[in-house]
């Protein structure tokens, strides 16, 4: 008892003789490990230490939303533009003011009052199974919806904010009543209840239980050059497929940042968002994550370049978290889960 | 387990108003310590709780759409994992307490082992299952059609689930079966035997009579961990009540509606436990005069003792030699790899074994104080405090993180000078533990107390010592037993939580359960099976010294 008390003591200690050091404080909803060697090296080139805290977006929104001012963030960042949108409509985000920040990103990959700006980006598209399917049969999103897909479709759980986010941009392209029976339609095509991962929905593809599935581009990535061999196997058994092309484009979504309003390190939280916008991260992000990158002057990984290139959707991200609940009711409505 | 089993015993009684305003008027300082400690510990649930009579905008919607299906989808579990559970409990209990074959001493033990592992860790093992299953889905699709082959994966899948977290939980109703037949079995086994009842009649004319309240409140437990549950369900694709607050709140962004339902949660659990006292009518442990001399064990002929190796084989290897040899067997794997995970667990492994060390023994200690304040005196102010502070555990995690979240952040908010910040401190996760588990070392101290009688502490008292001194020189020294296992079990229990660890932490600050959970959350199956392995080892370790000290009687053979 003595001892742990005393080692709980020396842990304090050091902690405090850390905080001379320049630091941030990080509140991100991504788990990827990668983030942890960015940030190794942002310690290194620039030294700025980041201390983490990891949680789901709506759980360290709710943090943030409690601390209120007392709060040790300075930096708040989602895997999903909803997530930040939340963030903002709360008033938990600070406008960012550097513009080697700001004119980096894209406008539709930023908050037209900059309380966020987009770190990477990726699209939701269709993985067919390359022995079932052809290309040519599949065309949009809507077209899910096609009784000939009866049974044939996995699709993770309706709980999950990149089903949310879709939906959302359903719902914007086609208007609520439309959408809801898109996911109606889509829901009796499934191949099984929604369960699971994007990475398990691709398996199931590969494994024969289901000939369509709906993921994230870097799943494929991330299965492609996976430690374990079943993994590689099953990407290899799979297509990859931009829907909506001939129309509004495929849907895209974003890993985004912003400054945590309040923060006393607003200056130093604006360095690590440069810092992470900077060519040579931006560049690493594909090789490693298989998340494209928003800085146009960072190359794509050879995979990337080997999915091709694609029309994005342009709606705006702000409109995923305006719609989102709405998209909830509609899947909850179409039963769903 | 006895914590359970003595859940209610203090039941209220209408006792006349006068009195307890005399007591109100002249509360002691034990009086006001165990209101005070009570109102604090309750804080949290009571800043969710408000919200239960509040509907948010979207409680029509939730109740139109998927309210029915959330507690359908609970009902089934409730009563599958609860039949699954008493099935493998019960039975082994019976065998390893009064019959003698080989391997009996090492089921008496490992038969506990399944409580290690978390059951989002099971979930991800089992979860191999149903992808085992797509070649027999695929042959129903061509040959019976596709509405049998989609009846077919929903089987499959809900009857995995229910076996694996019946697997996983049944040592709940182990513990407590083979509790009441060691203690209070041996004369009516004996009387039964010497009437010449065959062993098979024994077991349901005197057995399951005498379990009964045991398998009440291991029932009672093992339907909390069920409805408690997160990972698993969500994994499996079942979605279940619990599973509806994460959706309402982080989904509609409804936190109201998200609230209500976790209060819904809190009142089913409440209402399990006054069934369970009912259930349990009147029965009590009483330890027959003379119950140290050990029962005679039957030593059973071989076919027989097959069958029993056999029984007791089976919930032992789905519950925990299975998971844990896939788990190896990935570790392996990973770590042999050019592209495993690095060993940066070390420092998650310190960590976590010093936070759930310290924690489980403060909380188990604070229990113990809270007990003994309770009994010092039993008004009813006392007893509702003792029955209130356990509440945490009916609590789902995530849904404490944010009470204690409200609670700290007002503090704070306060500004006052002397106090120190404790948003984002180590504190908060501390005292978001002591909420959560309470219960489990409350209800242990008791039991011991219980046992324990009056006398010696009413001698002490007699003899001029304070309470405080009587605690420490009567209750506490021979409680060590009941404490430490109650301090091994909590250890247990934080090594392995996830939800308001998740939400509460520090920065910078992983445990074993988060580094598995962002791995999982990548899908690194065999990356994940590491820190997996290392809970699993940590809490095996930690519920064998439990098992010691709660039975006596086996750790002397």
């Amino acid at each position: 008892m003595i001892k742990t008390l005393s080692t709980l003591l020396i842990f304090g200690a050091a902690l405090q003789a850390f905080a001379e050091t320049k630091e941030v404080t990080l509140y991100t909803q991504r788990h990827y490990a990668f983030d942890e060697t960015v940030h190794e090296k942002l310690l290194k080139e620039k030294g700025i230490k980041v201390n983490v805290v990891k949680a789901s977006a709506d759980e360290l929104i709710a943090r943030l939303e409690e601390e209120g001012e007392n709060t040790p963030a300075d930096l708040f960042m989602t895997a999903d533009g909803a997530g930040l949108d939340r963030a903002q409509k709360a008033g938990l985000l600070q406008p960012i003011t550097s513009p080697a920040v700001i004119d980096l990103v894209p406008a539709t990959l930023k908050d037209p009052e900059n309380h966020w700006v987009a770190v990477t980006n990726r699209a939701r598209v269709i993985i067919y199974s390359k022995d079932r399917v052809k290309p040519e049969e599949l065309s949009t999103y809507e077209d899910l919806a096609d009784p000939k897909w009866r049974g044939r479709i996995v699709i993770r759980s309706s709980s999950n904010s990149y089903n949310q986010s879709l939906m959302t941009t359903i719902i914007a392209a086609n208007g609520e009543e439309k959408a809801g029976g898109w996911a109606a339609a889509v829901r009796k095509n499934m191949a099984r209840p929604p369960q699971g991962s994007d990475r398990d929905q691709i398996r199931a593809v590969a494994a024969g239980l289901a000939d369509l599935a709906v993921a994230n581009t870097y799943y494929v990535g991330l299965l492609e050059t996976s430690e374990e061999p079943a993994d590689r196997e099953a990407a290899a058994a799979v297509g990859l497929y931009f829907p909506n092309q001939e129309g509004r484009g495929t849907h895209v979504n974003i890993s985004g940042i912003g400054v945590v309003k309040g923060s006393e390190k607003a200056a130093l939280a604006e360095e690590v968002i440069a810092f992470l916008l900077s060519e040579e991260v931006q560049a690493s992000y594909p090789e490693n994550t298989f998340e494209y990158p928003v800085n146009p002057a960072a190359p794509w990984s050879e995979n990337q370049e080997r999915w091709g290139k694609f029309k994005a959707d342009p709606v705006p991200l702000s409109t995923l978290g305006e719609l989102n609940a709405e998209a909830v009711r509609l899947f909850n409505r179409a039963g769903w889960e | 387990m006895e914590y359970a089993e003595t859940t209610s015993t203090a039941r209220s009684s209408p006792r006349s108003g006068i009195r307890f305003w005399r007591k109100l008027k002249s509360p002691d300082s034990w009086g006001l310590s165990v209101g005070v400690f009570t109102t604090v510990i309750c804080l949290p649930i009571l800043a969710v709780l408000i919200h239960l009579t509040k509907a948010g905008p979207e409680w029509g919607h939730l109740v139109e759409t998927v309210l029915p299906r959330y507690l359908t989808n609970t009902a089934v579990l409730v009563v599958g994992v609860t039949v699954v559970a008493l099935l493998m409990g019960v039975l082994p209990a019976w065998l390893v307490t009064v019959h003698d074959f080989p391997g009996r001493r090492l089921f008496s033990w490992a038969l506990i082992l399944p409580l290690a592992l978390p059951s989002y860790v099971a979930a991800f093992v089992f979860y191999q299952g149903p992808e085992a299953a797509i070649p027999f889905l695929i042959w129903v699709r061509t040959n019976v059609g596709i509405d049998a082959f989609l009846k077919a994966e929903i089987v499959i899948r809900y009857g995995l689930l229910i076996l694996m977290m019946g697997a996983v939980l049944y040592p709940y109703i182990y513990l407590a079966c083979r509790a009441a037949f060691s203690q209070q079995g041996r004369t009516l086994i004996e009387s039964a035997r010497c009437l010449g009842d065959r062993p098979g009649a024994v077991f349901f004319r005197v057995a399951i009579p005498l379990a009964r309240p045991a398998m009440v409140a291991g029932a009672a437990l093992v339907i909390m961990e069920v409805i408690n549950d997160y990972g698993a369900v969500h994994f499996f694709g079942v979605p279940t009540l619990t599973e509806g607050i994460f959706r309402t709140w982080f989904g509609m962004g409804d936190k109201v509606s998200a609230l209500r339902l976790a209060g819904i949660v809190m009142l089913a659990v409440a209402m399990l436990l006054i069934v369970e006292q009912l259930l349990r009518g009147r029965a009590r442990y009483v330890e027959a005069e003379g119950s140290s001399i050990p029962l005679v064990r039957k030593r059973l002929n071989r076919g027989k003792a097959a069958t029993a190796f056999l029984c007791c084989l089976l919930p032992l290897a789905i519950g925990f030699l299975y998971p844990v040899g896939r788990l190896v067997q990935w570790s392996w794997l990973n770590l042999t790899s050019d592209r495993g995970v690095s060993l940066t667990f070390g420092e998650s492994l310190s960590r976590g074994l010093i936070l759930a060390g310290t924690t489980a023994l403060v909380v188990t200690l604070l229990a113990a104080l809270f007990a003994f304040g309770v009994r010092l005196r039993e008004n009813p102010l006392r007893k509702s405090c003792f029955r209130l502070s356990g509440l945490g555990y009916a609590t789902p995690g995530a849904v404490i993180a944010v009470g204690v979240l409200v609670v700290f952040g007002g503090l704070d908010r306060l500004e006052i000078s002397w106090m120190p910040l404790f948003s984002g401190t180590i504190f908060l996760i501390g005292f978001a533990y002591l909420v959560r588990f309470f219960a489990i070392p409350l209800q242990l101290s008791r039991a011991g107390m219980d046992r324990l009688g009056p006398s010696l502490g009413e001698a002490s008292r007699l003899l001029g010592r304070a309470p405080f001194a009587t605690f420490l020189r009567i209750d506490l020294p021979l409680l060590k037993g009941p404490l430490l296992a109650a301090a091994m079990l909590l250890f247990v229990d934080i090594l392995k939580e996830l939800p308001l660890t998740l939400i509460l932490r520090p920065a910078n600050f992983e445990t074993l359960a988060t580094s598995a959970f962002s791995l999982a959350k990548e899908a690194r199956l065999q990356a994940c099976a590491v820190p997996s392995l290392m809970i699993v080892a940590a809490g095996a370790v930690g519920l064998l010294i439990m098992n010691r000290w709660l039975s006596p009687a086996n750790s002397h053979e």
